[in-house]
């Protein structure tokens, strides 16, 4: 059960153009049955080191397909796909868990906590699996995030608004290159989700990483560095 | 019609999982079926259709020590009513076969009119066959046997009776028109040659009598007896046959107590899957209820699948059963040699009931694992009352509840250990045992707590982390965790009580058996490749080994059947002279043998077994009264010997004077002692010597003897360890279905995991531990209640059920069984494994499916 092997991820130095992720003409097909869909169709994006990055587009899109391939969570079926300096099209399985579980943290609409581990414990769950342990650091993510009193409370004694506080620490405790996040105010009103946007706005800035964001929210959008617009898999145009 | 299919699909859908829950119930099943059809076919062949071989008699006439054909004179007055049949019904060893045959004996002119068996011959052959039959060696055998033994009609074959090699001819072969499983290897033969065969001249083993007319029983019985000495039983054919099945009963009852323990572990493992299905659709059954479905309605789904997987599986264990039964009934059949002499192998038949029983035995089982899930699903509220998934409410624990009920249980088992047997039978302390084995589904819950508290220290954290999500996860399913864990429990209890009271008694055998049989030589008849012994030894081998040794160091063995207030018992002859002065069986209040022995000698008193001691009540110092061809014999009982060789009473009286009673049909055994200055073996080579060419015995060295004693021994467990294993697999099955759930449950939640940085090999890993720690849990519960359950089989079932009083002893066994439950519940723990493995993160993204 040792962490695996990360000779190459480490030696992965600073990538070129200190850019953290580059998708080149990068395709994504679904296919059920005789009906293919074509849910990415040459995308190019490059992701700068500590920008914010807006997702935007109507429903079915792509931009979950989008974070999902960033995320090494899915694999493209066409193009290339560099993120921290590793071509996730070339690399094995075991490499993208070791990508996933130091240099990438993400955030879900609907939370996804372990319902069984405390507040604590699923912060720590990052570290926990790369074999580390810092509570101190879990302790800071906690007070950051204003939950202090609430380490030792499962998901289930929380509000939507806390568990996802919580969520967005494990997605922080890491200090990973860049955070994605799929809708990560979907699923609360929207003063919580503001406060929430913000406390991961700062964090991520003092920490010095990207930060991908799929919204439907305009003044999310705003507040980046940089918005992108996709329509039926394609990007239409960056706006900074 | 909705409802259904909200089952129905999902069951399709995971064809596996209803099939893995099917499988345990059809084991469960299966291993009661081939118990009960194994031991059928044993009694088949004991005594079930004797009836058939009984002809059509009504009445049979017999007397322990034989009928004197001279009294036959006495029954003439009633020769007009009824016909008149002696018979003699033997067992014989064939060497060419190595096993039993049976031969009965007849008065073939009289016989005719009495049984269903048509010669294979007309005319002339017939004839001589009848002439063979009459004045040479001629037999008939029945075709079964003629195939067996690749002969027939003209040719000679061998069998070893009264240790000695007899030649017989087969005048002609019959075909049993009804009842073949009885007629198999049978031989019959003509009254006056069995009664040369085994030295039985002037008497036969019963006449059976056959009414003329339609004649009132109870009355002919009367008169009969009237006519005749009182020493003579008159009974219907039947007693005969009710006695030896009485035998095997209280033996096949013990076997399927103990088949049903797979059930219980089935019922368990349909009791999780059921309960899984509940959680898994607990969204689905909460929608259907805001849409207005009434709590019947689902309670009715519920109980149509416990019924289908109840009648699916009762019936595959009747197939299996039945298949598995042709295996099990030689295990049986060690078994019963061991209590019941001369059993010959049986056919196994299935008969319809059977079926029905094993079927509906599974259906029952199933519906009754339903009620517990069923109350779950009932209490499922409407979905605006639906949280969403609440780990930490599942997991209240009214402990006081908890410990009270625990309380109870034990209470109730401690209640239930103290009442004496019913009908002979230990039921109550079986119901103790089933009391103690439910206490596991009380403890599994705080085990699986205690287990998922654990927090290793020894451990990297990398590693650590695998087992606090196993430990979470089971805390969150504890309710289906602690079920499984209670299936893997009761079957470690199983085996640790098993273990617990095979070692005990082996033990017990060991030191009795050093004890008990101090000779230097052995002799005992010829056996069959099961290890099964039968027959007598002519009276002449020990003269021969009185000549070679002198007779203060041969003690002859002879053992009949006699009567004790109306009840069939042993009545054994002994040497006591020479066992007094060499020792022999131990006594129970600890008296050296010796001295005992020289006492009952001296007093001309008699030693009687402990089975016999409990069972009518009697101690040392009593005197009895023996209802013996010879007449009443009085003795008083100068001590009481511990026996494992049987469970039937046994009364031991000095040899002189049993052979008074019991004109010499020979010893069963002849134990020899050596003069104090002859070598072991050369002695024996010139015995051996002596003997050769005339007589086929068995003469065994006192190391030979002991291990033949506990190779038997061993034989008459196959069984239990057979069934031991079946149950094993049972809970094995539980582990991989109950993970297979927890981990189809909790995909999303594995793949979310995966997206965080969790390796595959972590996901293994996790599932590993699960299973690690479900088989931890119950290893630790079956432990702790299989030694207690083990105490009440040693000290009070083993005492009920065979009047064997034995030491508790905890065999270093059990630990082996330890040793092999975790990696069993870790290698069932792959398969859900390899499922988990194959989570992929993009799972994550999808709803639960
Ligand atoms: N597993 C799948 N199988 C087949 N088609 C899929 C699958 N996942 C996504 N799609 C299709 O791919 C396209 C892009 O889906 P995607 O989830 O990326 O959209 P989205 O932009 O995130 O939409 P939304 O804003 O509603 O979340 C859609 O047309 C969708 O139907
Ligand atoms: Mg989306």
């Amino acid at each position: 059960m040792t962490p695996i092997s990360s000779d190459s991820l480490l030696a992965a130095a600073p990538t070129r153009n200190s850019s953290v992720a580059t998708l080149q003409s990068v395709q994504r097909n679904y296919r059920r049955g005789k009906v293919t869909v074509q849910a990415l169709k040459d995308v190019d994006l490059c992701i700068e080191r500590g920008e914010v990055v807006a997702l935007t587009g109507p429903s079915g899109c792509g931009k979950s397909t989008l974070l999902n391939v960033l995320s090494a969570v899915d694999r493209a079926d066409g193009g290339d796909v560099m993120v921290c300096g590793l071509d996730l099209r070339r690399v094995a399985e075991s490499e993208l868990t070791l990508l996933r579980r130091r240099k990438i943290g993400v955030v879900f609409q609907d939370f996804q906590l372990m319902p069984n581990l405390t507040a604590e414990e699923n912060i720590g769950l990052p570290l926990a699996l790369d074999g580390q342990q810092d509570s101190d650091r879990v302790l800071h993510l906690l007070e950051r995030v204003g939950l202090a009193r609430r380490l030792g409370h499962y998901p289930s004694e929380l509000s939507g608004g806390e568990q996802q506080r919580v969520a967005v620490a494990r997605a922080l405790v890491h200090r990973p290159e860049f955070v994605v996040a799929d809708e990560p105010t979907g699923n609360l009103d929207s003063s919580n989700g503001k406060e929430i946007l913000a406390m991961l706005m700062e964090i991520r800035l003092e920490e010095g990483a990207a930060l991908v964001i799929a919204t439907h929210d305009k003044e999310v959008a705003s507040r980046a560095d940089r918005v992108v617009r996709l329509r039926d898999g394609q990007v239409l145009g960056a706006h900074s | 019609m909705i409802l259904r299919s909200l089952w129905l699909r999902p069951t399709l859908a995971q064809p596996t999982r209803a099939l893995i829950t099917v499988l345990g119930v059809a084991i469960g099943v299966a291993s009661v079926v081939s118990t009960l059809l194994a031991s059928r076919a044993a009694i088949a062949s004991m005594s079930a259709d004797v009836q058939s071989v009984a002809g059509e008699s009504r009445l049979e006439i017999s007397r322990p020590g034989g009928f004197e054909t001279s009294d036959l004179e006495a029954l003439r007055p009633i020769c007009t009513e009824a016909l008149l049949a002696p018979v003699i019904e033997r067992t014989a060893l064939s060497p060419d076969l190595g096993d039993l045959v049976r031969i009965l004996g007849v008065d073939l002119l009289i016989d005719q009119e009495l049984r269903s068996i048509r010669l294979d011959a007309t005319g002339n052959e017939l004839e001589a066959a009848r002439n063979s039959m009459l004045h040479a060696s001629g037999v008939a055998v029945s075709e079964s046997l003629s195939k067996d033994l690749g002969i027939g009609v003209g040719e000679e074959f061998e069998l070893v009776i009264r240790s000695r090699k007899v030649t017989l001819q087969i005048a002609a072969v019959f075909k049993p028109e009804r009842f073949d499983s009885a007629w198999d290897r049978f031989i019959l033969a003509d009254v006056a040659l069995a009664q040369e065969l085994y030295g039985f001249e002037g008497r036969v083993d019963r006449v059976e009598i056959k009414p003329r007319l339609e004649l009132n029983l109870q009355q002919l019985a009367s008169r009969v007896e009237g006519l005749l000495p009182p020493t003579y039983q008159v009974q219907p054919a039947s007693a005969r046959r009710d006695e030896g099945e009485r035998l095997v009963r209280a033996l096949e009852f013990n076997l399927t107590a103990l088949a049903g323990v797979s059930i219980l572990v089935g019922i368990v493992l349909v009791a999780t899957t059921l309960a899984t299905s509940v959680v898994q659709r607990q969204n689905q059954i909460a929608l259907l209820r805001s849409l207005g479905a009434s709590r019947s309605q689902i309670a009715r789904a519920i109980l149509v699948e416990a019924g289908a997987i109840g009648l699916v599986g009762g019936s595959l264990g009747v197939a299996l059963g039945w298949i598995g039964a042709d295996s099990a009934v030689s295990s049986v059949r060690a078994t019963v040699a061991t209590i019941a002499e001369g059993v010959t192998p049986g056919i196994i038949r299935l008969k319809w009931e059977w079926a029905l029983t094993g079927i509906s035995l599974g259906f029952f089982a199933s519906i009754f694992a339903a009620l517990l899930p069923l109350r779950e699903a009932l209490r499922t509220p409407p979905i605006q009352g639906l949280r969403s998934q609440h780990p930490q409410s599942i997991a209240g624990r009214p402990w006081k509840m908890r410990a009270a009920l625990f309380a109870l249980l034990v209470g109730a088992a401690a209640f239930f250990a103290s009442l004496p047997p019913l009908a002979d039978r230990p039921i109550w302390a079986l119901v103790s045992a089933l009391f103690l084995l439910s206490t596991l589904l009380v403890l599994a819950g705080p085990l699986i707590d205690i287990c998922a508290g654990i927090r290793p220290r020894f451990m990297g954290a990398g590693a650590a982390i695998s087992i606090r999500l196993a430990q979470a996860a089971l805390e969150a399913s504890r309710t289906r965790a602690a079920w499984a864990a209670s299936a893997v429990g009761v079957s470690v209890a199983l085996a640790v009580s098993m273990t617990t009271m095979v070692g005990s008694f082996r033990q017990s055998v060991v030191d009795w058996t050093a004890q008990a049989m101090p000779s230097d030589l052995y002799v005992r008849p010829l056996t069959t490749v099961g290890g099964a012994s039968a027959g007598t030894i002519d009276p002449a081998l020990t003269e021969v080994a009185i000549d070679t040794f002198g007779a203060d160091f041969v003690d002859p063995f002879h053992q009949s059947s006699a009567h004790y207030k109306g009840n069939l018992i042993l009545l054994g002859g002994a040497a006591f002279t020479v066992v007094a002065q060499h020792g022999g069986v131990p006594f129970l209040d600890g008296r050296p043998s010796r001295e005992v022995f020289a006492e009952a000698a001296e007093r001309s008193a008699a030693v009687v077994n402990e089975p016999f001691a409990r069972r009518y009540k009697v101690k040392a110092g009593d005197t009895l009264s023996i209802d013996t061809p010879a007449g009443f014999i009085e003795r008083e009982i100068a001590g009481v010997y511990r026996d494992y060789s049987g469970h039937i009473g046994r009364v031991v009286i000095a040899l002189e004077d049993y052979l008074k009673a019991y004109p010499n049909e020979g010893p069963k055994s002849i134990a020899i002692f050596l003069p104090p200055d002859q070598d072991l073996e050369s002695s024996r080579a010139n015995f051996m010597q002596a003997l050769a060419g005339a007589y086929s015995v068995e003469v065994l060295n006192n190391r030979e003897l002991r291990a033949e004693v506990l190779r038997i021994f061993e034989g008459t467990f196959a069984v239990t360890i057979a069934l031991q294993i079946i149950s094993s697999l049972v809970a094995a099955i539980a582990v991989i279905a109950v993970l297979s759930a927890l981990i189809r449950e909790r995909r999303r939640e594995l793949a979310v995991v995966r997206v965080l940085g969790a390796s595959r090999t972590q996901l293994f890993n996790l599932v590993l531990s699960e299973a690690f720690l479900l088989g931890l849990a119950g290893t630790l519960g079956g432990l702790f209640i299989g030694l207690i359950v083990g105490y009440v089989l040693v000290t009070v079932v083993n005492l009920q059920s065979f009047g064997w009083s034995l030491d508790f002893v905890i065999p270093g066994s059990i630990f082996m069984i330890l040793m092999i439950v975790i990696p069993a519940c870790l290698l069932a723990g792959l398969a859900p494994a390899f499922m988990a493995l194959r989570t992929a993160p993009r799972e994550s993204l999808h709803a639960n499916g």
